[in-house]
């Protein structure tokens, strides 16, 4: 992993935020939501590791937060978090599976949901469980769709490391 | 060299394999420590600029740094949707169609006039209709005096079923502050609530934080519009005694006592009675307003700023 790695990772998060804020928060599907930026950090992570997930996450969160002038901090916690169990899955079970990145994205649309759900709720503020079960099936599968260009786009981008350069903590004894 | 006496255990997990010293990798329980620490620590930093962010929404040093990475990340915004203008635009023609089959024939009619004039118009004439037609309210009667307006873009839409906000391209540079109204030429959409130097956060009329003093028109009969089911909206707090009926107009009460100004001026359009219950048990009758102004397609806006504010 190079810094080079790195500034593409930026780069790809960098336009992915500013596209979800600015064009496909609008594109409502049957009250689901396509989210281009948590498909984009799905690739990243599951590419690039936990420590890439956790850092394109958080200052993923951090610009989709400042460029909408909401609370600052709130999409970066559960993006980060999200971005860093994406990354382990990449690094240790599902490295090397095609299925892979429909599985996490799958999975990480419901967890990101209710994610931001517990989050405004503990501050006190409106969390709409309801609407949010209403829409999540309709933004998985928009998500699904998003995958498939994302993850090539992001995947010839950032190539897949060596098996070495994984953090397995699978440890050799002696 | 392996002593004789070595098992097949030893030979699989005992003995090392030795590497050349550049071959060397850092030892994998610290990169997981490593790895652990970054996280906490990313995760403590996003929990204190919440703290921070909630404590402060409207004001202090962070907010003002937000501010100003939003007005750096404006012109990617304003870029990413003349982009996206035309692919909206179909979107929002496909969707148009579908819609058209559950309206009533005189919908059906007008849709079909703004098909084909949709279909004729590429996306920069659709802009410049969009502009003519806010140019047209803020010179016709309806439009407040004392006020001028500050003729700007959507940028952000909201993220989610939180909070109905959106982000608009005009700040306190443009004379923009907290609780500034915010019209399209339909009529009002709502206040902005939180404003940096370029960009400004605007709470919709449909967002369950919202209230806005109003007046039926028609038979002066004053309620408070909150948000409602269906994309609609409720005017509230109106007796059971008052007369109110479908088709009635409700605009903006404006300030009433001049101790105790109101955010918005009297007479911007909100919108048209759509239903009126009855309940006997109810203190208040239930008035649905079908509002003039669409909150899911809006995009060129104009916010309403006190021409006595500099």
């Amino acid at each position: 992993m190079s810094a080079v790695d790195g500034l593409k990772a930026a780069a790809l998060l960098f336009v992915a935020a500013i596209l979800q804020v600015s064009v496909f928060a609008q594109a409502r599907v049957l009250s689901g939501r396509p989210d281009l930026l948590l498909v984009t950090l799905v690739a990243v992570a599951l590419l690039r590791g936990a420590l890439f997930g956790a850092l394109g996450g958080f200052f993923a969160g951090l610009l989709v937060d400042t460029a909408t002038l909401a609370k600052l901090g709130l999409t970066s916690l559960v993006l980060t978090l999200a971005g860093y169990w994406i990354g382990r899955y990449g690094e240790t079970t599902g490295r090397d599976r095609a299925h892979a990145p429909y599985l996490s994205v799958a999975v990480i649309t419901v967890l990101y949901s209710f994610g931001v759900l517990l989050v405004h709720f503990v501050l006190g503020e409106r969390a709409p469980a309801g609407a949010i079960a209403r829409g999540l099936l309709p933004s998985i599968v928009l998500n699904l769709i998003l995958t498939g260009p994302v993850y090539w786009l992001v995947r010839r981008l950032l190539r897949p490391l060596d098996r070495g350069d994984y953090a397995t903590e699978v440890q050799l004894l002696g | 060299m392996a002593s004789r006496d070595r098992t097949a255990r030893v030979a699989v997990l005992g003995t090392s394999v030795q590497r050349s010293r550049n071959e060397r990798r850092p030892p994998r329980g610290r990169n997981a420590q490593l790895r652990r620490l970054i996280l906490v620590g990313l995760v403590l930093a996003a929990l204190a600029l919440l703290t921070i962010s909630f404590r402060s929404p409207t004001s202090g040093a962070l907010h003002d740094a937000q501010g100003y990475g939003a007005s750096a990340l404006r012109p990617f915004e304003v870029a990413a949707q003349r982009v996206a203008r035309p692919f909206r635009d179909a979107y929002g023609y496909v969707s148009g169609l579908t819609g058209a089959k559950a309206e009533n024939a005189k919908l059906r009619r007008e849709i079909r006039e703004l098909r084909a004039q949709a279909t004729a118009n590429e996306a920069a004439a659709s802009r410049a209709a969009e502009l003519s037609a806010l140019l047209r309210f803020e010179q016709g009667r309806s439009y407040p005096k004392d006020f001028r307006p500050v003729n700007t873009t959507v940028i952000s839409f909201p993220a989610g079923p939180f909070a109905q906000q959106v982000t608009i391209a005009a700040g306190t540079h443009q004379g923009l502050a907290l609780n500034t109204p915010v019209v399209t030429a339909d009529g009002l959409i709502g206040r902005v609530t939180n404003v940096g130097p370029t960009t400004a956060q605007v709470t919709l009329l449909n967002d369950p934080d919202s209230a806005v003093p109003s007046v039926d028109v028609t038979h002066h009969v004053v309620g408070l519009i909150r948000h409602g089911p269906r994309g609609t909206l409720i005017m509230d707090r109106v007796a059971k005694e008052q007369v109110i009926e479908k088709d009635d107009v409700v605009v903006t009460r404006g300030t009433v006592d001049k101790r105790y100004p109101d955010f918005y001026p009297y007479g911007v359009p909100i919108g048209k009675v759509q239903q009126v219950g009855r309940s006997d048990i109810a203190t208040y009758l239930t008035v649905e307003v079908a509002p003039y102004a669409r909150f899911d397609s809006l995009d060129a806006v104009a916010a309403l700023v006190p021409t006595n504010r500099k």
